[in-house]
């Protein structure tokens, strides 16, 4: 399969030079990777991997940073449960993360087969396609897209043309989600690129056959271009959706850093953030914190699961 | 498949790594150095929060502190009022704080639980910290169990900010001792006569329900819960929201869209409630002017009013308490930084300052005159307790109030849950 030529490149396992070197030049070897890899360990250990044990155990106490920690048991997952504002914003997540993602991937396609087929200038708009993405995280788009969709901004206006008027989708519950969807889809250049990698590993001769068999455009993309790439696409499927549950900055910025108005961008994050750092409830932020740990690898476990359904690759054809 | 196994391992990481960075248990805590050196130079860390105009005011009074006490270097550490406390949060917890500190009563018992504040009590014994010449008592809005935990260093009280222009035109007038229906009724006309709302959203404020709940003998808080009860607060969300459909407060959608700046100043109402220092802010954001007017009141009389503090405190842990004491006698006390600061956080707590500072410019001497208006109809009341989890509350109480004018929640719904997160918030 072709994807596997793409995997980034790992620390290579050389053979030794000569055979002469024996066992011990093969021990000092793997030291000196051990030694190469070090920092990354360490930094792996004390900066992820301690802080994730020590939520795990926090998850289960009362915490408020400064009186020891005490064991609660269960406490903080059932007052999660039972907690309207944390439904409210599993809603808002789940709202975002299923109009987002698909709204976002389909553009993202869309475009990258636009930009698949040869023509001038395409590196100039592979790279305007894709500035967005790098752009569009940043603290300053936050405020620019507050600016859009504010009373009589561009996007009012425009709605007024159309007698669709609103008003500013920022200062309305109802709408300033799709704000957010909007910021998101905005920045559809990232699988928008790895659509083009899969799309150029198509091979030329499928068409080539189909189109000799008399099969049309959409046809070919139906039963060639989408089998053929559904590895890529199940790779952006698991990637967007998982970024989207953690969605956290646009909402804060959007928002003025309320998550408003009436807690309408209340994303998961964001309310873990207010319990955690404003409300000093460490003990419920890291239950919080868990659980979405837990949600992200159940939807990741379906989508692996589904995948044996939908994704078609090449060397289990063969 | 070699590339989704890696895939699945990288994100899961990933995820599992942003949720525990997130929440920042990691959080490292740096002793900060040390902060004495060999020449018996010390450095103290000073924290506040605020605009721009105080930060260029309160170092310029740094400058002079340290050209009187060569051997005692001044730290700055500024932000905004929410980022403030947050970061505070996490210094403190970690054993982190500025030595010196600004403070508000509503954080006092919170951090005093925590053990974070100097009871500045033993200072001023030894001489290094006069606790003398307060005006007005607002000594004691830094007294908690009887510990000295904040030094005020100015007195403030709720006002009614009110378009100055606007009320002209109108022709309605705000005067003492006005009740809210005869406030109402005069924003009222504003609306007819003008076509624009009269208030900002007066009932997400929390400092002002405290003074209506005065009024009627009660307060917002006891001294270990809420003052009143949850149907206290339906009618009062009720009453908000009625006024929110008719008009009479301005448009939560549009004041939502204005922040950072106020709606008053974004000309969407005629008037706002805030604490009167903060009224500066209103002509440097507007375009009308802007000027103090009376809280209305329930009887005729009384306007609920007391004086509350901006305040410096101490961390308990400081190596240097006595440097830090005078470094906190200085700011209250000397002259010139009364001059300097003027009536940025509220009229200047101490005699000495208050006499020094002739204010010139209009906001100035509107703060000046409202103080002494409301000094001389003798409305000031005692302060009322303020517990563990003000600051909580004050923010839920806000949001909820939102939530109601927005029409998301029904005003008894909200006031059902105002009930429980104070409950979290109090024994948090």
């Amino acid at each position: 399969m072709t994807l596997v030529k793409e995997a980034p490149p790992r620390p290579a396992k050389k053979r030794p030079a000569a055979p002469a070197a024996g066992r011990g030049g093969r021990r000092r070897e793997n030291l000196a990777g051990y030694l190469f890899m070090s920092p990354w360990i360490a930094g792996f250990l004390l900066l992820t991997a301690g802080p994730m044990i020590a939520s795990l155990y926090y998850a289960f106490t009362s915490y408020n940073l400064f009186t020891p920690p005490q064991w609660v048991g269960l406490d903080n997952f059932t007052t999660m449960f039972q907690d309207p504002r944390w439904q409210k914003s599993v809603e808002v997540t789940l709202k975002y993360v299923v109009v987002a993602t698909p709204l976002k991937l389909l553009l993202a396609l869309g475009v990258a087969l636009l930009l698949a087929q040869k023509r001038r200038g395409q590196g100039l708009y592979r790279a305007a396609f894709y500035m967005p993405s790098l752009i569009g995280a940043s603290v300053s788009v936050g405020f620019v897209w507050r600016a859009l969709f504010s009373d009589d901004a561009i996007v009012d206006r425009t709605q007024k043309i159309f007698g669709l008027d609103v008003g500013g989708w920022i200062g309305n519950p109802d709408y300033v989600i799709y704000a957010l969807v909007a910021l998101s889809i905005w920045q559809f250049g990232a699988p928008m690129v790895i659509f083009l990698a899969g799309l150029k590993q198509v091979p030329q001769e499928l068409y080539e056959a189909a189109e000799v068999d008399g099969a049309g455009p959409l046809r070919r993309f139906w039963n060639i271009t989408l089998p053929m790439i559904s590895p890529v696409l199940f790779f952006n499927v698991l990637l967007e959706s998982i970024h989207a549950f953690q969605v956290f900055g646009s909402a804060y910025v959007v928002s003025d850093t309320r998550c408003g108005p009436a807690d309408a961008t209340l994303v998961y994050t964001c309310y873990l953030y207010q319990k955690g750092f404003k409300e000093a409830q460490m003990g419920f932020a890291s239950a919080m914190a868990w659980t979405l740990v837990i949600a992200v690898a159940l939807v990741t476990a379906v989508l692996f699961w589904s995948q044996k359904k939908w994704v078609h690759y090449e060397e289990a054809a063969k | 498949m070699g590339t989704s196994r890696n895939v699945e391992r990288r994100t899961i990481l990933k995820v599992a790594g942003a949720s525990a960075a997130t929440l920042g248990l990691g959080a490292t805590t740096a002793c900060g150095g040390d902060s004495g050196s060999g020449d018996g130079t010390v450095t103290l860390r000073y924290a506040w929060w605020g605009g721009e105009p105080r930060t260029i005011a309160i170092k310029k009074t740094i400058a002079l502190f340290e050209k009187k006490y060569p051997k005692i270097k001044i730290k700055p550490e500024f932000t905004d009022y929410e980022a403030f406390w947050e970061k505070f949060q996490t210094q403190a917890s970690g054993g982190n704080p500025p030595d010196v500190f600004q403070n508000a009563v509503g954080f006092l018992r919170k951090y005093d639980k925590r053990g974070v504040l100097m009871d500045l009590k033993a200072q001023a014994d030894a001489g290094n910290l006069s606790l003398e010449n307060f005006r007005n008592g607002v000594l004691a809005n830094g007294q908690v169990d009887g510990k000295q935990i904040g030094i005020p260093v100015g007195a403030n009280t709720m006002a009614l900010v009110i378009d100055l222009k606007a009320f002209k035109k109108a022709g309605v007038e705000a005067k003492f001792g006005w009740t809210w229906d005869e406030y109402f009724d005069a924003l009222q006309t504003i609306q007819d006569k003008l076509k624009i709302a009269g208030d900002t959203g007066y009932f997400s404020i929390m400092y002002l329900y405290d003074l209506y709940l005065r009024q009627n003998g009660k307060a917002f808080f006891t001294d270990s819960d809420l003052g009143f009860t949850e149907d206290d607060l339906t009618q009062w969300w009720e009453d908000g929201y009625k006024r929110v459909r008719s008009g009479l407060v301005a448009d939560p959608k549009k004041v939502e869209q204005v922040k950072p700046k106020s709606a008053l100043s974004a000309g969407l109402a005629a008037s706002e409630f805030t604490w009167d220092n903060f009224s500066i802010r209103y002509e440097g954001e507007g375009e009308s002017d802007y000027g103090l007017a009376p809280i209305p009141t329930t009887d005729g009389k009384d306007t609920g009013q007391y004086l509350g503090s901006l305040m410096l405190s101490a961390f308990s842990g400081t190596k240097h308490p006595k440097e830090v004491a005078q470094f906190i006698d200085f700011m209250v006390h000397d002259p010139e930084v009364g001059k300097i600061m003027g009536y940025d956080r509220g009229i200047l707590a101490t005699t000495e300052q208050y006499e020094a500072f002739t204010p010139t410019d209009d906001n100035n001497k509107g703060v000046k005159a409202y103080e002494e208006e409301v000094a001389a109809a003798g409305v000031l009341g005692k302060i009322t307790p303020h517990p563990s989890g003000t600051d909580v509350i004050e923010a839920a109480f806000l949001r909820l109030g939102g939530e109601v004018a927005q029409g998301k929640t029904k005003p008894a719904d909200a006031a059902k849950a105002l009930f429980s997160e104070a409950k979290a918030a109090f024994a948090g």
